[in-house]
């Protein structure tokens, strides 16, 4: 096991500038149902701060399957459908799921979504002869799992202009998000639901006062 | 992070809120109409009543379940009882095989009554499928005890399984705590009990059948007690506990169905209703018993309708899957979701497209 890579991602706020081009470069590559603005990953676009118009300040927050340690959606998944990796990474079998959503509803993140019959018939009118999903299901993000296991990286973080997103591997040392994460300069979301998250961030807020 | 955003789901509402609760009443009124024939009364009517109208409502609950899903032919994939080794942390794999476990040992329960009862040998298709199995109903009276037993402990599992599937949910602080497997289970045999007082006081309608009715109303005032303490409970979990918690706080004690519906005519009135009528008696009237059954009823589905809508999820943005699947459903907005509808554009996806 101490071989085994333990798939990470670190998503820097400070870096973020909201261009979307992950989203469309995730879209592409994993035919997500976009005309029903159904998304693998998200990027939110929100103000924070005060109420004066000087500590209001424009933040982008990607978000994405957290493909966590404990994942609840696995757990509550009646067919084994949602399953992990020895790697860390959660995928979807979409020949055993059924569509019971119960993966929906247990998800912290919000990272689940429908991929129903009307969106198969629309994704061959999108993609045409290169539509490769047959059967409707519960879809995630998987980390790009068909890249990880070429060499490449997940098609967001390659795409990324401003380095925000940051794929390694927790077990290796010297991985520069292993690190990001050791150092507890990278935080999990909801830690506290005892999901064991594998997406991390670094916050964009410093104290200025 | 810092900035939380709160928003209800409309994944799973009232569709599923029928289903959780004809489930519960279903498998409840299987082990109570059981127990009762083999402890404490023999029973046939009863025992055909309570199981065939359980085999009516899990059908009923099941096939809107089946209607829900996405793709339907992988089905066969939780039907398949080595499920429960290959996933045996999964509440809905255990309900599936419960259920399907239960119709089967409760209808064979209920076999050699039926095959003795003119009205279904008489009835046309149902008395010539009946005729095929008149070996299934000789053997079932041979195993009567154990095959009960067998459709009591699968229904019990049923009745427990709906709390539990709710508590498996981690990220909403109502469902994800050990009182809601008790109140959905209190809740259930509440419900089946005042269901089968309908029962006997207007569908079998037997003098002797005083003291079971009796003990039945009895068992519900108290039932229905247990059941205004749990709410008693959560209502001291939500207002004071987790943030998520009393957003849920919120939305349940400013919603009139609420308080008034579900708190109000679904417990406290029914409650003092059959307080009255265990204590002084209702000078020999079926009426307000038959009325505080009904209110049990309607409190029980409202119970698990408001529990549905007012699971708050507590995130550091807002959702976006959930709200586009609500408004996919076209249902009426829950109203953490009003307020979310609420927030500047720039939050909605709408801008982010346009």
């Amino acid at each position: 096991m101490a071989n085994t890579p333990h798939y990470a991602m670190v998503i820097d706020l400070n870096t973020c500038v909201g261009c979307n081009a992950c989203m469309a470069a995730c879209a592409l590559e994993n035919q997500t149902p976009v005309w029903d603005n159904k998304w693998r990953t998200y990027v939110h676009d929100m103000e924070i701060g005060t109420s004066t118009d000087d500590d209001v300040r424009r933040r982008f927050f990607p978000r994405l399957c957290n493909h966590c340690d404990n994942p609840p959606c696995m757990s509550v998944c009646p067919t084994g459908a949602t399953h992990k990796l020895d790697n860390g990474i959660v995928l979807v079998d979409d020949e055993l799921c059924m569509g019971c959503r119960a993966c929906v509803m247990a998800c912290p993140y919000d990272a689940r979504y429908d991929v129903t019959s009307d969106d198969l018939e629309q994704g061959d009118k999108f993609f045409g002869e290169l539509h490769y999903r047959t059967r409707p299901s519960v879809d995630k993000c998987s980390f790009c799992a068909h890249r990880v296991m070429r060499g490449l990286k997940p098609a967001c973080v390659e795409t990324c202009v401003g380095s925000a997103r940051m794929f390694g591997d927790l077990n290796d040392p010297n991985d520069e998000v292993a690190k990001l994460v050791k150092t507890g300069v990278a935080k999990p979301l909801m830690a506290h639901l005892g999901t064991g998250p594998n997406v991390f961030y670094i916050s964009d807020i410093e104290r200025t006062t | 992070m810092e900035g939380m955003f709160y928003s209800t789901q409309n994944v799973w509402t009232w569709w599923i809120a029928i289903y959780l609760f004809l489930g519960g009443l279903g498998g409840a009124a299987v082990v109570v109409s059981c127990l009762t024939n083999m402890y404490f009364k023999p029973h046939k009517q009863l025992v055909v009543w309570g199981n065939i109208s359980a085999f009516i409502m899990l059908s009923v609950g099941s096939l809107m379940l089946f209607i829900h899903l996405l793709d339907h032919w992988a089905v066969i994939n939780v039907l398949n009882p080595m499920i429960l080794i290959t996933k045996p942390d999964a509440w809905i794999a255990w309900g599936t095989q419960f259920i399907v476990w239960m119709l089967v040992w409760s209808i064979i329960y209920t076999l050699p009554y039926l095959l003795e009862t003119k009205f279904w040998t008489e009835m046309p298709v149902v008395g010539t499928i009946l005729g095929w199995f008149n070996w299934l109903g000789k053997l079932s009276l041979k195993l009567h005890k154990l095959i009960g037993w067998l459709a009591v402990i699968n229904a019990f599992g049923t009745v427990l399984y709906t709390g539990l599937l709710l508590q498996s949910f981690p990220a909403v602080a109502l469902w994800h705590n050990p009182g809601v497997p008790l109140l959905f289970l209190v809740s259930a045999f509440s419900t089946a009990i005042a269901f089968l007082l309908l029962v006997l006081y207007l569908a079998i309608k037997q003098e002797e059948d005083h003291e079971l009715r009796v003990f039945y109303e009895r068992s519900d005032v108290i039932l229905i007690g247990i059941e205004l303490m749990i709410i008693f409970v959560f209502f001291e979990y939500t207002t004071s506990g987790l943030e998520s918690a009393r957003h849920t706080a919120q939305i349940l004690w400013n919603d009139m169905g609420w308080i008034v519906g579900f708190v109000v005519f679904g417990l406290i009135v029914p409650f003092l209703i059959e307080f009255k009528g265990v204590t002084k008696g209702w000078g020999g009237s079926k009426v307000p018993i038959v009325l505080a059954a009904v209110l049990v009823l309607g409190g029980g589905y409202l119970l698990r309708h408001y529990f549905m809508y007012a699971g708050v999820y507590e995130r550091p943005y807002p959702a976006v899957n959930i709200i586009r699947q609500h408004s996919e459903l076209k249902l009426e907005l829950a109203p953490t979701n009003k307020v979310l509808a609420l927030l500047p554009s720039h939050y909605s996806m709408a801008s982010k497209l346009g």
